[in-house]
């Protein structure tokens, strides 16, 4: 809402007119946030209010005056040359544009010759105040015009003036109008409001009342509350005074016509849009208010004919209520609309149903003052005023005379509502402790009337605070007009343990999802964490290729995305933080070790992303990591990371959930299809899916994010790994181990993890751990072999071991090992 | 051999263990030689049980001698061990490094601004009892609008332009429908914190289409609007380390009444103003105020036994004010440049 200070000032009776930055604070103070205040006149400066005392003729130009001009009565006068066409005889006033003087777009006036003239500045053009339409013509001040000789310009413009930008809260509608603000400033400042004049009496013309010459229906009584209908004769079309079109220029509207600006005024000023029809052209003096039938179409008075819709609301005219005139609170049509040559018109003062002005605006784009008003919805109380308000604006300075009285629909006035208001509880709620008589003051300088009724301030509250409807609605208000600056800092007693501790966090019973955990160890473990949006497009999630038969094939499709980037949920990790390496590596980052543990979103049905989900997703919390380029380097060459890297963080990972050794079964795998082939292992705990899977990102799909090196990865869903309780000590050993190392000439094709499996199988009493030191390949090795040393540590618990225990146990080790893997010794 | 040949022959052996010993400079082959000499073979050994065979009132007299030479061999290892050990000591300490060179990366790794930010908001709300609640992000309409007072045709749905992926079904605009969940799941009290990415259709240099809230409740009896003032002056002061206060100013959201937005101290200038708070001492947080009754009605709470209060604020901008983030974009793009600054 943008708000004058000048205009606002005028509707206030204040002790002190506050400054636009007192203003500021006072309506920020009371919830109408000013988002920004300007100087209207700040554009120029050095130009004055002048009289002219003589016009010449130019000696060498014929289109061209010496204009002699005085800025105080009797003060000597200053030849200026002019060359427009409509300098004022003497008397007439103008705006001179002193030597000295700047305009807008900096330019600084001087005394210059004129063809062979001097001449100190210059005469101004509205243009050149930085008000107004192009320049036709020097300003001419009007005849009534009171600003005195040798003031600023910007008085005489109406420029001396700030707009301030209020944010009007989204439930208080009755602040879309200049009064309403004002209303809000003299409750918080104390001082008296000053209603607008709508006195008709010396503007009424005598006969037939206006009931016996118009007929109003409401035919569609949700739509329209009330429709109150006025008629002038005899006005005349022309400008607007000056002040009243730089105040809507202030408001961001442009001028058009006394008639539309006018109506365009009082909306500004009281909140209530207005319409104003061409009495002549309307049929058979009947206007109705009834929802638009099908096939039916309207000219507005864009120049567009629109087909209505039957959820539009409209006002119709003729005999048979048959022709729509206007999209009700949205927009006029053409044929009605009002033109240079209107000598009547009818003016409209309604109150039009919030939801349907707002389907209407919506469906047809058409948003405006109007419609915004109506949307938030208008007080039906206001448009007797603001019709009264409007016919006397339009008396005066359209030249016409009102038709005695009004028509006035309103079938079911609106009721007063009553809330009753606790002293004690407003006290509760705040912990503000207030005076008596505080709170009925504070209510009643917002409107309302109080009546102490017992334990309760008895409010009936004002028509046009819908907003206000219950007990919690009036402690607001008291505050707000009170100051919340009196609230007092105090903490919360804590009376009992806080029972969600332990049933807050999602899941229940369930393994813990624990996602900060995650983030902490993988943070630990050298990764930067990334965050990225819980959408991606279709074509970074069909990069991964995922078979139809996995449920993250079918991601949920927004249906009002922002771009096609963002079209769909995710429903994996991977796409995103390989856009990230792709966007590193284009800023120069080839090393990256990012992470990111986050939901993906599955459907619980098992349709396509083309079919809207009926149920809320499965949002499960999957950490995913990318290696790529070298390991984080100190001196001599880089190393890259490879897929043990992945692994070990995976590792890391789960061994850190399980708090302990995680039990998991490692397994190569071919069926990621976007993971490489043969670079690819799952991690499966008994006989549950894979919980995860560790990999090379597929050539192809890194290839399709344009990425040109290896991916490292690994993909995890973190509710796949198990969680441990809380470690159990085991016993120091007390007795030293010893170590053989093996080497085994292996087929290629047997993993190193088979001789863990025959291990595993045999369980050799005195064996403490076996690990594999080297894989060795080399075209010096029969062909289709490979060696594999592994360390073997022996110990017992109760005993040090002696050479030949452990020789022993050793050799009947290798030797099952040899012949169960199948390997041989080399 | 006789009692004076066997103790000669003992002066002999401890000569050539002088001379034997005398060049050797290593460990090993010092042991060797002490081995040779007084090992189970070993050369004194021999003698030793040569003596044996002499007359026992000799005996003591050549034990006596062998037992010196024995003394003297230990000895004269020990010292030479001992001067090995300090050479080797002296050439350790000769040794000279580069220290000036880099340091080698230790595993380095860094969690993302917001989650530092968060976790320490969740710590400092821990400490005056709050629990941690999640929800979904995709949420019901139900969930995120009806139920805290924001019916379909409401003004307020203009402020918060959502993404629907459903008729019924929407990523939640703010974290506010964790409190609907857990009100409806729990009788009060109830003290929660919830912190979690939400999403609205914006996408400029201040906001994200995603970003990320904190979302406050508490519900019980006698709670009051200026425990919720108290709940966040202890906030920003233990968030930026220094004592600072909030203050209310009348806002409108339909699910608290009254209802304010929150502005701090300013963290940079403690309030005298400065650029950051455009020279007005104060910069916005958030929205806050006390649960709607009819928020409460639709989670089956008694708003004449209980009040409560709820707050919201954009962990994002409290990264922004702390650390200076001039861009919101920079958080969720994955950027190793900004990652790594944190």
């Amino acid at each position: 809402m943008k708000v004058l200070r000048n205009w606002l000032l005028e509707l206030c009776d204040l002790d002190a007119a506050p400054s636009a930055d007192e203003l500021a604070r006072a309506l920020t103070s009371v919830g109408l946030e000013v988002e920004g205040q300007t100087d209207l006149g700040a554009g120029f400066t050095g130009v004055v209010v002048a009289e002219v005392v003589a016009v010449k003729p130019h000696p060498s130009a014929d289109k061209l005056r010496l204009v002699d001009v005085i800025t105080s009565r009797g003060g000597a006068a200053t030849q200026v040359v002019c060359g427009a066409p409509n300098v004022p005889a003497p008397g007439g006033r103008v705006l001179w544009a002193q030597p000295g003087a700047t305009l807008p777009g900096g330019l600084t006036l001087a005394v210059r010759a004129v063809k062979g003239v001097d001449s100190p500045g210059m005469l101004c053009a509205e243009a050149e105040g930085g008000v107004g339409d192009a320049a036709a013509g020097i300003v001419v001040l009007e005849a009534d015009d009171r600003t005195p000789l040798g003031a600023p310009a910007q008085q005489a413009l109406g420029v001396d003036d700030w707009l301030l930008e209020v944010n009007a809260p989204a439930n208080r509608p009755d602040v879309l109008g200049h009064v309403g603000v004002a209303r809000e400033l003299v409750a918080r400042l104390g001082g008296r409001l000053v209603a607008p004049d709508g006195d008709l009496a010396a503007h009424t013309l005598d006969g037939p009342a206006l009931g016996e010459r118009l007929a109003v229906a409401i035919d569609d009584a949700a739509g329209c509350a009330r429709y109150v209908a006025r008629r002038l004769e005899g006005v005349t079309v022309g400008p607007s005074p000056r002040w009243l079109r730089q105040r809507l220029r202030g408001v961001g509207v442009r001028p058009i016509s006394n008639l539309v600006d006018v109506t365009n005024y009082v909306m500004f000023e009281l909140g209530q849009p207005l319409h104003a029809f061409d009495a002549e052209r309307l049929l058979d003096r009947r206007i109705a208010v009834r929802t638009a039938r099908t096939g039916e179409t309207l000219a507005t008075l864009d120049g567009v004919r629109r087909s209505l819709a039957t959820t539009d609301l409209v006002i119709v005219d003729g005999a048979e209520a048959q022709r729509a005139v206007a999209l009700a609170g949205v927009m006029g049509g053409a044929e009605t609309e009002v033109h240079a040559g209107t000598t009547s018109i009818v003016l409209e003062s309604a109150s039009f149903a919030p939801r349907r002005v707002r389907a209407t605006a919506r469906r047809l784009g058409l948003h405006s003052e109007s419609s915004l008003r109506f949307e938030r919805g208008v007080d039906p109380a206001l448009a007797e005023q603001a019709s009264a308000r409007a016919a006397r604006l339009l008396a005066v300075h359209g030249g016409g005379r009102v038709v005695a009285g009004a028509v006035d629909v309103y079938p079911a006035p609106a009721a007063k509502v009553t809330v009753a208001l606790r002293p004690a509880r407003l006290a509760a709620v705040t912990g503000v402790g207030f005076d008596d008589g505080v709170a009925a003051d504070a209510l009643a300088r917002l409107g309302c009337e109080v009546v102490v009724d017992g334990d309760a301030l008895r409010t009936t509250v004002p028509s046009w605070r819908g907003d206000l409807s219950r007990e919690a609605d009036l402690i607001e208000e008291v505050l707000r007009i009170t100051g919340y600056d009196r609230v007092p800092s105090t903490l919360p007693p804590l009376r009992a343990a806080n029972p969600l501790f332990d049933t807050a966090r999602a899941g229940g019973d369930e393994t813990p999802i624990d996602a900060d955990g995650a983030r902490r160890i993988l943070a630990a473990a050298g990764l930067a964490e990334a965050i990225t949006f819980g959408f991606q497009s279709f074509a970074r999630h069909g990069a991964l290729n995922l078979a139809p038969t996995d449920r993250r094939s079918r991601p949920i499709a927004l249906r009002n995305p922002m771009s096609s980037d963002q079209a769909i949920m995710r429903t994996s990790l991977v796409p995103n933080l390989l856009a990230a390496v792709a966007r590193n590596h284009s800023h120069g980052e080839p090393d990256l070790a990012l992470f990111e543990v986050g939901p993906v979103f599955l459907r619980r049905d098992a349709q396509g992303s083309e079919v809207a989900p009926r149920e809320l997703a499965d949002e499960e919390i999957w950490a995913c990591a990318v290696l790529v380029g070298a390991r984080p380097r100190h001196l001599g060459a880089p190393t890259a990371w490879d897929v043990f890297d992945a692994k070990g963080l995976l590792e890391q990972l789960a061994c850190a959930r399980a708090r302990g050794p995680h039990g998991g079964r490692w397994t190569a795998t071919r069926d990621v299809p976007y993971l490489h082939p043969g670079v690819a292992a799952e991690l499966r705990f008994g006989d549950a899916e894979p919980a995860g899977w560790i990999g090379e990102i597929h050539p192809d799909v890194r290839a399709a994010f344009g990425i040109d090196v290896p991916v490292f990865a690994f993909d995890v869903r973190l509710r796949g790994l198990p969680v441990g309780g809380a470690p159990q000590m085991a016993a120091i050993p007390r007795f030293p181990r010893a170590t053989r190392d093996v080497s085994l000439l292996l087929d290629v094709g047997i993993p190193a993890a088979r001789v863990d499996e025959v291990i595993a199988g045999e369980r050799p009493a005195l064996l403490e751990a076996a690990r594999v030191v080297e894989d060795y390949r080399d075209p010096k090795l029969p062909a289709g072999t490979k060696s594999v040393l592994w360390t073997l540590s022996y110990r017992a618990g109760d005993r040090t071991l002696t050479d030949a225990e452990v020789d022993a146990a050793h050799e009947a080790l290798v030797s099952r090992l040899v012949a169960e893997v199948p390997a041989q010794r080399r | 051999m006789n009692t004076d040949d066997l103790l000669s022959e003992i002066g002999r052996v401890a000569g050539v263990f002088a001379d034997a010993i005398a060049p050797l400079v290593d460990e090993q082959g010092i042991r060797a030689t002490q081995a040779q000499f007084l090992g189970k073979k070993g050369q004194l050994s021999a003698l030793m049980r040569d003596m044996a065979k002499l007359p026992p009132a000799d005996r003591p007299r050549v034990g006596e001698a062998v037992n010196r030479v024995k003394g003297e061999i230990e000895a004269r290892v020990g010292a030479k061990l001992a001067e090995l050990t300090a050479q080797r000591r002296t050439l350790d300490l000769a040794r000279v490094v580069d220290v000036s060179l880099p340091a080698r990366p230790a595993a380095a790794g860094h969690l993302h601004l917001i989650t530092q930010v968060r976790l320490e908001s969740i710590q400092i709300f821990a400490e005056l009892g709050f629990a941690v609640a999640e929800g979904p992000q995709l949420d019901t309409d139900w969930n995120t609008f009806e139920a805290l007072a924001i019916p379909k045709d409401h003004p307020a749905r203009d402020m918060q332009d959502t993404f629907y992926v459903a008729d019924e079904i929407v990523l939640r605009t703010h974290t506010s429908p964790v409190q609907v969940r857990t009100m409806l799941a729990h009788a009060p009290p109830i003290r929660i914190i919830a912190p979690g990415q939400v999403y609205r259709r914006d996408d400029d240099p201040t906001h994200s289409p995603m970003f990320t809230q904190i979302e406050g409740l508490v519900v019980d009896e006698g709670v009051r609007f200026s425990d919720l003032r108290g709940v966040l002056d202890h906030y920003v002061s233990r968030f930026f380390g220094r004592a600072l206060s909030v203050r209310f100013r009348p806002s409108y959201f339909p699910f608290v009444e009254p209802g304010a937005e929150v502005d701090m101290q300013c963290s940079f200038c403690g309030g005298a103003g400065c650029r950051l708070c455009k020279h007005t001492g104060w910069v916005e947080i958030g929205g806050a105020g006390m649960v709607d009754p009819d928020v409460f009605a639709n989670c089956k709470i008694d708003s004449e036994r209980y009040t409560g209060f709820a707050f919201g604020m954009g962990l994002e901008r409290m990264a922004m004010l702390r650390h200076g983030v001039n861009d919101i974009k920079f958080y969720y793009e994955g950027d190793l440049r900004f990652l790594r600054q944190f």
